[in-house]
């Protein structure tokens, strides 16, 4: 048997406009991606075959399944328009459904079985016709010599349309309650009800009720409690004291100090509640505030003179190598200096900034990779109360910029920042929620040690290279 | 490996257009080779070889006189860690802002931009002595 | 450039072999099925091996000079790295795609049948 998987844009619109940011067909249900339960069940009726059809957009979704390998299964895609119909689509795909009987999943829909069943001799001796329907979408059988199409009175599974912010989380919610183990969910499981993932940390006082599913690189810091009934996504780092109950906090979120999540969504620095048709996005108003606060005030006054005080015996150490190694870069070429211009901590104004590359071959280079003689440049604005020395990488005004510095809360344009000290990748989602967290968290004294990190990081990045 | 670079000069005319594509597609062959990877292969040289069509493309359009067109330069250089391709020409300035798809009325140029920019991590443009060069750049993926 | 011209059904199938880009993107807008006759045309991409937004750009010409017409031209048999072109592009919103030629001739014959 084959599998057609159609889903139509109209039917995820919803998710476009209530959780930025997701690819809907990857939305995540209990840490899994929708399209990836759809594929397992695909499997589990005995396809080896799966083609993805939508008159939308399939670029996130292809590259996160790829070919299929990854299930055993030869996965393609393709695009349908709008307004064909079933019999279209099915012309459209003659060659793939050609002598085979093939299910075709249509809608934005949870298919709801069981792992322990077996669906293959069951669909296999299964009439062409409906096998399972619901408002937004259906499940059928199709074999290429039409015959006469028949209802089947007992259906072997059950379909629910995800079509809101409310069934998605009801969705969600459910299975982690009542069905996990009829899934195969992502994490590792010591005990039922309980999924955790890659990376994660968990404070020694930090509390975890089942059920919870947790992904990977989470941090749970002291204090909080975690479930009954939480999912957790990827990338999360929940602060201290904080309490997550019947909520779901998607991918790349960070959680403030002593918030209370219940019955909720999170996505970046939204909350959303699941209730009503429509959904209700709310700015977290205690991130947000709590991070502009410690902005200003006597501890900013003592950041600044640290970090002017260290950026100043850092010129001095480095001033020498700096003089004798960048104009023999220079005349070799490998030095490139220009400017660039990125928005600086008011987020309005902006400052130009020297920006300068090495290319990275043979010894003298890496000497001035190794310590950061491109950075000597820019550690002059720190004395001139122009730039952080730790904090975030600079965000350049002219880029049509993903996140914007208004959206990145207690943005501090620096010299290193503390996604290089904790060695993620610069630039990412994820380099934001580690800096948002330490926008927060960091005091003037970690900042040097922080900085001594990200130091000792490029240092190390060259010797190991 | 690391650290050549490989510079291919051609006409500035859209007849040798295949050629520049062909050239950035089996040389990121031969970059992934020298990395020792083994996945998404396909997808890292059809990137390059889209790309490379795309810009040299748009020099070779907008290269005048057309009797003898001024050269187009394509460069290619093995970093660490990713593959950089860069096309020089020596027309007039133009913008790398591409436009945004715009189904209702499907205007039948002006996609090379975007392609670029959805195929490759970094892309610039740059202006000096008179030419122009768009630099790109994609790591490949490495599990 | 080689453009192959079969016939099924009095439905003409036109299958360029190679490449679509700047260099031959004229070609194509040379042929006469595609471009003269107001006769609807499978375009059977399965030997094309390598397609830019040029040779994009020309598809959207043809498929919009035959509408003009009340004809179309569908599309069929793209290989990935063609797809991902109109992928990005979204370009596959303006055209009817199949994944065999003879299919889609039957659905030209239906179409041409009912006007």
């Amino acid at each position: 048997m084959k599998t057609l998987l159609t889903i139509r844009e109209n039917s995820y619109a919803w998710v476009t406009s209530a959780l930025q940011g997701l690819a809907p067909l990857l939305l995540p249900i209990c840490n899994k991606p929708f399209v990836e339960f759809l594929v397992d069940f695909a499997v589990l009726a005995g396809s080896r075959e799966i083609r993805l059809l939508s008159d939308g957009p399939l670029q996130e979704v292809e590259q996160y399944c790829e070919d299929g390998s990854r299930w055993g299964v030869q996965m393609s895609y393709a695009h349908i328009k709008e307004s064909d119909d079933h019999q279209t689509i099915f012309e459209k795909n003659r060659r793939f459904c050609n002598d085979s009987k093939v299910m075709v999943i249509d809608g934005f829909v949870f298919v709801g079985y069981d792992k322990k069943n077996d669906y293959r001799d069951l669909f296999n001796s299964m009439p062409d016709g409906t096998v399972a329907s619901c408002t937004t979408g259906s499940i059928r059988l199709f074999t290429v010599s039409e015959s006469n199409m028949a209802n089947n009175d007992e259906t072997p599974v059950s379909l629910t349309p995800i079509d809101s912010v409310e069934s998605y989380y009801d969705l969600s919610m459910h299975i982690l309650r009542h069905e996990s183990s009829r899934y195969v969910l992502p994490g590792y499981g010591s005990e039922p009800d309980s999924y955790v993932g890659r990376n994660v940390t968990i404070s020694k006082s930090a509390e975890i009720i089942k059920p919870v599913s947790i992904g990977n690189n989470v941090q749970i810091l002291a204090g909080s409690v975690i479930g009954p009934d939480a999912v957790i996504g990827s990338n999360v780092i929940i602060d201290r004291k904080s309490r997550i109950t019947e909520s779901i906090v998607l991918d790349n979120t960070y959680i403030g100090e002593e918030l209370d999540v219940e019955h909720k969504m999170a996505n970046r620095n939204t909350l959303i509640s699941p209730q009503g048709a429509v959904s209700i996005a709310m700015e977290d108003p205690h991130l947000l505030t709590g991070i502009k606060d410690t902005a200003r005030g006597i501890g900013n006054l003592l950041r600044t003179i640290v970090h002017t005080l260290t950026a100043i015996v850092l010129i001095l150490l480095l001033v020498i190598p700096f003089i004798l190694i960048t104009p023999i870069l220079a005349v070799q070429g490998k030095w490139k200096s220009s400017r660039k211009t990125c928005y600086d901590h008011t987020c309005k104004g902006v400052i130009s900034l020297p920006d300068v590359s090495i290319e990275r071959s043979g010894p003298l280079s890496a000497i001035a990779f190794a310590l950061s003689l491109d950075r000597l440049p820019t550690l002059f604005r720190v004395v001139g109360g122009k730039l952080s020395l730790i904090g975030n990488a600079p965000i350049a005004a002219e880029e049509k910029n993903l996140s914007p510095p208004a959206a990145t809360p207690g943005y501090r344009p620096a010299v290193f920042s503390y996604a290089e000290a904790e060695n993620w990748p610069v630039g990412g989602s994820d380099a934001a929620i580690v800096e948002r967290f330490y926008a927060i968290h960091s005091n003037p004294l970690q900042d040097i040690g922080l900085t001594m990190k990200s130091l000792i990081n490029r240092f190390h990045d060259t010797t190991t290279a | 490996m690391k650290d050549s670079t490989i510079t291919l000069c051609l006409p500035g005319n859209i007849r040798f257009t295949r050629l520049a594509s062909l050239t950035a597609s089996k040389t990121a062959e031969l970059f992934l080779s020298s990395m020792k990877v083994s996945k998404g292969i396909d997808d890292f040289q059809h990137a390059f070889e889209l790309s490379v069509s795309e810009a040299f493309t748009n020099a070779a359009r907008y290269a005048s006189p057309s009797s003898h067109p001024q050269p187009v330069t394509i460069s290619f250089r093995f970093e660490e860690k990713q593959l950089t391709a860069s096309i020089t020409d020596s027309n007039p300035a133009f913008t790398i802002e591409p436009p945004a798809p715009d189904i209702e009325n499907y205007p039948e140029g002006g996609y090379g931009l975007l392609l670029i920019r959805s195929l490759m991590d970094t892309v610039s443009c740059r202006r000096e002595n008179n030419t122009n060069t768009i630099t790109m750049s994609k790591q490949p993926e490495i599990h | 450039m080689i453009i192959k011209e079969t016939k099924l059904d009095n439905i003409t199938i036109v299958a360029p072999v190679g490449t679509l880009d700047a260099s031959t993107a004229s070609l194509l807008n040379e042929n006469k099925v595609l471009s003269e006759t107001s006769a609807t045309v499978v375009l059977d991409l399965s030997q094309v091996d390598f397609l830019d937004s040029s040779g994009l750009g020309a598809l959207v010409g043809i498929a919009r000079k035959k509408r003009e017409k009340k004809a179309d031209m569908v599309l069929t048999s793209m290989n990935d790295n063609v797809r991902k072109v109109f992928e990005i592009t979204q370009a596959f919103q303006l055209f009817d795609v199949y994944d065999d030629a003879r299919s889609a001739a039957e659905h030209c014959r239906t179409k041409t049948a009912s006007q």
